[in-house]
């Protein structure tokens, strides 16, 4: 029996079951629980809440993905998706005339739909006669309509009425409350009247020359709903628009990426802080196996037992963490999600397996980062420590120590990013921050010492002497607590973002088609009926016909490109002045007298066109042409909900043009009722209401929201953790050094006083780079990845020092209790 | 290995013991000695150039033999102690441990040495505070390969008297009580030699005479020689033979020990 029992995984179970009774592995195991556990519930949380928030945005277009395009669609589409195992459903769009028995008639926009529409979503219906649905139906039965408000308002029909389309009559079978693709653009709106699409055959509805969109929509499993993506781009790029759940409304976009990117940065912030709290108790382990270690090697063990005997425990303690750890993650997720439950209207989809591995992979990843080289070295202390207590010799792998960490925490953020570039960002800003951390630490401490009177003398003596542990705690603290501190800010910056995206006061009223001579009697009704109306916009729909004259543009053309422009029915607005919430991004805006015609382009899409400032484009409305030069690029907040125009003129390219008048505003009393007495009173105008689609933008607001608080829990955690940690981390010192203070006579109340003041002064300096720390990460967030203005918050140096100064005090409070509890006799028997 | 330490634990009654120290106790009879250290010395480099700690040291313990070094403090002894048990290696000279030279040996080589045949007690106790005062006992054991180190740790704690206090964790006893535990396993793997540097350095004079006399009654039971470091001149009074270091120069005491001597 030459091999040693001490190497093997018994001797470090039962060591370690030994062990746990001890302050160090129980620190560390709670840790390492807490960090398993936060990364596998927000990893949880975040895959099942993007997932279902992907739902959502999936409801705008009724689909995961859906091909439009001014033409029938090429049969083969369909083909590949079905191909694909992906369910499928076509809707048909196009302007018509209605007409009832009282031969009054209506512009409107017919959709009809196959069976299956719509795929993502739901329809909300009602009977006209507000009895109860008996059977839902799915889609218009063959030969009947279904109807919006709108429609409704303007010809007031009732149940079983028929009304006239093309040739041929149709019941009135249900009116449409909701529906989830409706938001598509606004201005082209007439009220809805759907079909089922089998009645499109043999009717002459769509006729020569009317303007026809023909759109699939598709939906299912993610991969394969990317594949037809994919193939689409490659295959039909050219002549199909296609639309999947992210090119969804503005937006809901942006709630959905500053949701990810806050959620994404909250649970690296998590996991960096879960790492900083293993990576001390897993030091302060090895720092005690380090005498345990000198001990069985004089007693005959080989350095690769003793070092395969810690390393086991390691791994036992990783593992068990880990199990706890997932467990709560998951019980965490599953208390959250059934919260969440009621919000969606879907169930949410079920958790994966990827988060559970994440927390696995980042127990073990952060423990033998940070846990290997300290136990290595634990295992090969100079054995002449047994007789030599203060034989050193240990501190120069330090840096090693910490480059390894380094690269741990490296992965460990790129598992949680899944971004190689950030992850660098990070540990680079983690690095700075530290290395900041420790120089200022030192000078302040050494600095503070210089000012302390003589009461305070003692702790930064205490401070000044255990320099190498205190500037580890002050990075500890300060790590923390910019971390709760920034996750905070960036929390509100979100909220408030999204408050300002959706304020309560955003339109949710659209008039279009109001003639010119109704504009101002309109305005002034409105505005005497307490409405808030900022004016009316004149509104010019025009035809692109050129493109700096040379380029001619042709609906017939053999360039798919110009063929789209020549296609596409542009609304254009013009005004001396520049609409509220936009900004000239290149060029210069006009002066209002002007005699040359003149354009303003909206940047993104300018540029996605490849216009450049001093192109000429000349439109086409009616029969009239106009030409105008390109001024200037504007960029347009499109979340405002105000009216907003890709291109805009000046009196001088469009007032003489024919044109009609919009505008929008916010009403709070019933639209249906306000809006059924405006039609009357001024014929022909359009009326739109967008509340539906602001609530639902609303309420995905909402919903990201409660994520983000819930996240930001969990990081809260992990901080308070990491704060513990450090606090532990100088204990045994502390009792050893108390001890031998009151053994020298020193009070109780001497020592407890002197340890908190040492807290609290640590505290207050951590909290004071914290919150320096947490301004400057902040403000760079919000410039280059919200896109906010950042505003700079002079309470948040209040509220860092005095949480700092507050929360580690009471933190050392609880550490005084302890050092208080130890008799000095037993502190320093054990030296 | 493990045979070794049953059988002889097995046959390690008092009286059987105490024959056999009768008979092999002058420790001439021995073949081999337990520890020879030719010439060795150790250097450091400090912050002022090299320092010489230790200087041209010769010693030698046979077989069951007890010798003792006494010194001032900071003389070197300890540095000595750690060189002869192959806690560090010498910059010049040779130890031969239980007849196997040190030099060439790694450190883990040495360690593989010691395993179950040398035995150490500390000024400071050095138990592992994780451990109970069992597990602390059944430590050497279990690092020698043993299967089954409860029984012999159990008794022997039960030879240093406390058999009741076994699952007791070190910081629970007292400091005599945890040297205790120390003789304990210091003996629990009847080593050959033993290594003592100041074991009553932290006691009271009443505690420490009882665990010295714990630590000679073991040794002549189980025929350990035994390297005492001590200021403790009656005590080294106790081992057969005795050197003295100053200022890292170690000399045989031959004096003071011999009434005939140079006076
Ligand atoms: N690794 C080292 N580097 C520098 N100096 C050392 C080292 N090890 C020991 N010394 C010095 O060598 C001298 C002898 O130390 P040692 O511990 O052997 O003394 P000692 O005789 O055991 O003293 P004490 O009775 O106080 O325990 C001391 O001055 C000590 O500071
Ligand atoms: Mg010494």
């Amino acid at each position: 029996m030459s091999q040693s029992s001490v190497s093997s995984l018994p001797f470090a179970l039962r060591s370690l079951t030994r062990d746990l009774r001890t302050g160090e592995i129980r620190v560390l195991a709670l840790a390492l629980i807490i960090a398993v556990a936060s990364v596998t519930a927000v990893g949880f949380f975040t895959d099942r809440i993007g997932r279902a928030m992907e739902r959502q945005a999936a409801d705008v277009l009724a689909a995961d993905l859906r091909i439009r395009a001014g033409q029938p669609l090429d049969p083969s589409i369909q083909t590949q998706a079905l191909d694909r195992g992906l369910d499928t459903a076509t809707t048909t769009q196009f302007p018509s005339v209605v007409l009832t028995n009282d031969d009054e008639s209506q512009l409107v926009s017919v959709k009809a739909v196959s069976d299956g529409y719509p795929l993502r979503g739901t329809l909300s219906l009602a009977r006209l006669d507000n009895t109860t649905e008996s059977a839902p139906l799915a889609v218009p039965t063959p030969g009947s309509v279904w109807v919006d408000l709108q429609l409704m308002n303007t010809l007031s029909f009732t149940q079983g009425d028929v009304l006239q389309l093309g040739s041929r009559e149709y019941t009135i079978e249900r009116l449409i409350r909701f529906e989830p693709d409706r938001g598509e653009n606004v201005f082209e709106l007439a009220p809805r009247v759907m079909m089922n699409a089998t009645d499109l055959e043999g009717s002459s509805l769509i006729g020569e020359g009317s303007r026809v969109r023909y759109a699939l929509l598709m939906a299912g499993e993610t991969g394969a709903i990317d594949d037809m993506r994919a193939w689409a781009d490659d295959a039909h790029r050219e002549d199909v628009t296609i639309e999947g759940v992210r090119d969804g409304s503005p937006q809901v976009n942006r709630a959905l990426d500053r949701a990810s990117v806050f959620l994404g940065l909250a649970s690296v912030v998590t996991v960096l802080l879960a790492g900083a709290a293993i990576a001390l108790a897993v030091r302060q382990c090895a720092l005690k196996q380090a005498d345990a270690s000198a001990v069985m090697r004089t007693l005959g063990a080989a350095r690769r037992e003793v070092v395969a005997w810690l390393s086991w425990r390691l791994v036992v303690i990783a593992l068990g963490a880990s199990i706890i750890g997932i467990v709560v993650g998951y019980l965490a997720q599953m208390v959250l999600a059934d919260l969440l439950k009621e919000w969606f209207r879907l169930a949410l989809p079920l958790p994966g397996i990827k988060p559970p591995l994440i927390g696995l992979l980042t127990a073990f990843v952060t423990l033998a980062g940070f846990g290997l080289l300290p136990v290595v070295r634990a295992g090969t202390v100079p054995v002449m420590s047994v007789l030599q207590r203060d034989y050193t010799g240990l501190s120069a792998s330090t840096w090693l120590v910490g480059l390894v960490g380094l690269v741990a925490a490296f992965f460990v953020v790129y598992l949680q990013s899944g971004n190689v570039q950030l992850s660098l960002i990070v540990i680079g800003g983690v690095v700075a921050m530290l290395s900041i951390f420790g120089i200022f630490g030192r000078a302040i401490i050494a600095g503070v010492r210089q000012l302390a009177g003589r009461r305070w003398r003692l702790s930064v003596a205490g401070l000044q002497r255990r320099a190498g542990s205190s500037v580890v705690q002050l990075s500890a603290f300060a790590l923390g607590i910019m971390a709760l501190l920034l996750i905070s800010i960036v929390r509100v910056d979100v909220l408030k973002a999204w408050e300002r995206d959706v304020p309560a006061d955003a339109p949710n009223a659209f008039i279009v088609n109001i003639q010119p001579p109704q504009a101002d009697p309109l305005v002034e009704r409105l505005r005497g009926e307490g409405i808030d109306v900022p004016g009316a916009f004149p509104m010019v729909r025009a035809r692109m016909v050129a493109i700096n004259s040379d380029v001619t543009l042709r609906s017939d053309s053999s360039d798919e490109h110009q063929r789209r422009h020549a296609r596409y029915e542009y609304n254009l607005t013009w005004s001396d002045t520049l609409p509220e919430a936009s900004v000239v991004t290149k060029g210069e805006w006009w002066e209002p007298n002007d005699e040359r015609p003149l354009l303003s382009l909206e940047q993104e899409w300018a540029e996605r066109q490849g216009f450049n400032i001093g192109d000429t484009l000349t439109f086409r409305v009616g029969g009239q042409d106009t030409t105008g030069t390109v001024a200037n690029f504007r960029e347009v907040d499109w979340e405002s909900f105000k009216v907003n125009f890709f291109a805009m003129g000046n009196a001088a390219l469009l007032a003489d043009m024919p044109h009609t008048f919009v505008t929008s505003f916010h009403i709070d009393r019933d639209f249906g009722a306000a809006s059924s007495e405006w039609l009357r009173a001024f014929p022909g105008i359009v009326t739109l209401d967008v509340g539906a689609i602001i609530q639902r933008v609303k309420g995905l607001m909402e919903r990201a929201a409660l994520a983000v608080e819930y996240v930001f829990l969990f990081t809260l955690v992990a901080g308070v953790v990491v704060l513990l940690a450090a606090v532990q981390s100088s204990q045994g010192e502390r009792i050893r050094e108390s001890a031998l203070l009151r053994s020298l006579g020193a009070s109780h109340r001497q020592i407890r006083e002197s340890i908190l003041a040492e807290f609290a002064i640590l505290g207050a300096i951590s909290g004071f780079l914290a919150a320096l720390f947490a301004t400057i990460v902040a403000w760079a967030i919000s410039r280059f990845v919200l896109e906010l203005p950042f505003e700079f918050n002079p309470l948040l140096w209040v509220t860092g020092v005095v949480v700092g100064t507050l929360g580690i005090s009471i933190a050392g409070y609880f550490a005084t209790r302890k050092v208080m509890k130890t008799p000095p006799l037993i502190a320093l028997r054990h030296t | 290995m493990p045979d070794s330490i049953s059988s002889s634990l097995s046959s390690n009654t008092p009286a059987s013991s105490n024959t056999t120290a009768a008979i092999t106790g002058s420790g001439l009879s021995s073949d081999t000695s337990a520890l020879v250290a030719n010439h060795i010395s150790k250097t450091v480099s400090g912050p002022n150039g090299d320092l010489t700690i230790l200087s041209d040291a010769s010693v030698t313990v046979e077989t069951a033999e007890a010798i003792a070094i006494v010194g001032p403090s900071g003389s070197g002894k300890s540095t000595l102690l750690g060189l002869l048990a192959g806690l560090d290696s010498p910059t010049g000279g040779d130890v031969e441990l239980l007849g196997q030279s040190l030099k060439g040996l790694d450190e883990d080589a040495r360690a593989r040495l010691r395993a179950g045949r040398v035995g150490f007690v500390f000024q400071s106790f050095q138990l592992l505070p994780g451990l109970s005062a069992l597990e602390n006992v059944m430590l050497p054991l279990e690092l020698a390969g043993l299967d089954d180190a409860r029984g012999p740790a159990l008794e022997m704690l039960g030879q240093v008297g406390l058999a009741d206090r076994a699952k007791h964790h070190p910081l629970q006893l007292s400091g005599g009580e945890q040297q205790r535990v120390a003789v304990a396993r210091a003996f629990v793997s009847t080593p050959a030699l033993l290594f003592a540097d100041e074991p009553t350095g932290n006691l009271d004079g009443e505690t420490g005479a009882v665990i010295i006399d714990l630590m000679f009654s073991l040794r002549e039971q189980q025929q350990s020689a035994l390297v005492l470091v001590t200021h403790d001149t009656a005590l080294a009074q106790r081992c057969d033979r005795r050197y003295k270091m100053v200022s890292g120069v170690l000399s045989p005491e031959s004096d003071a020990s011999h009434p005939g001597g140079t006076a």
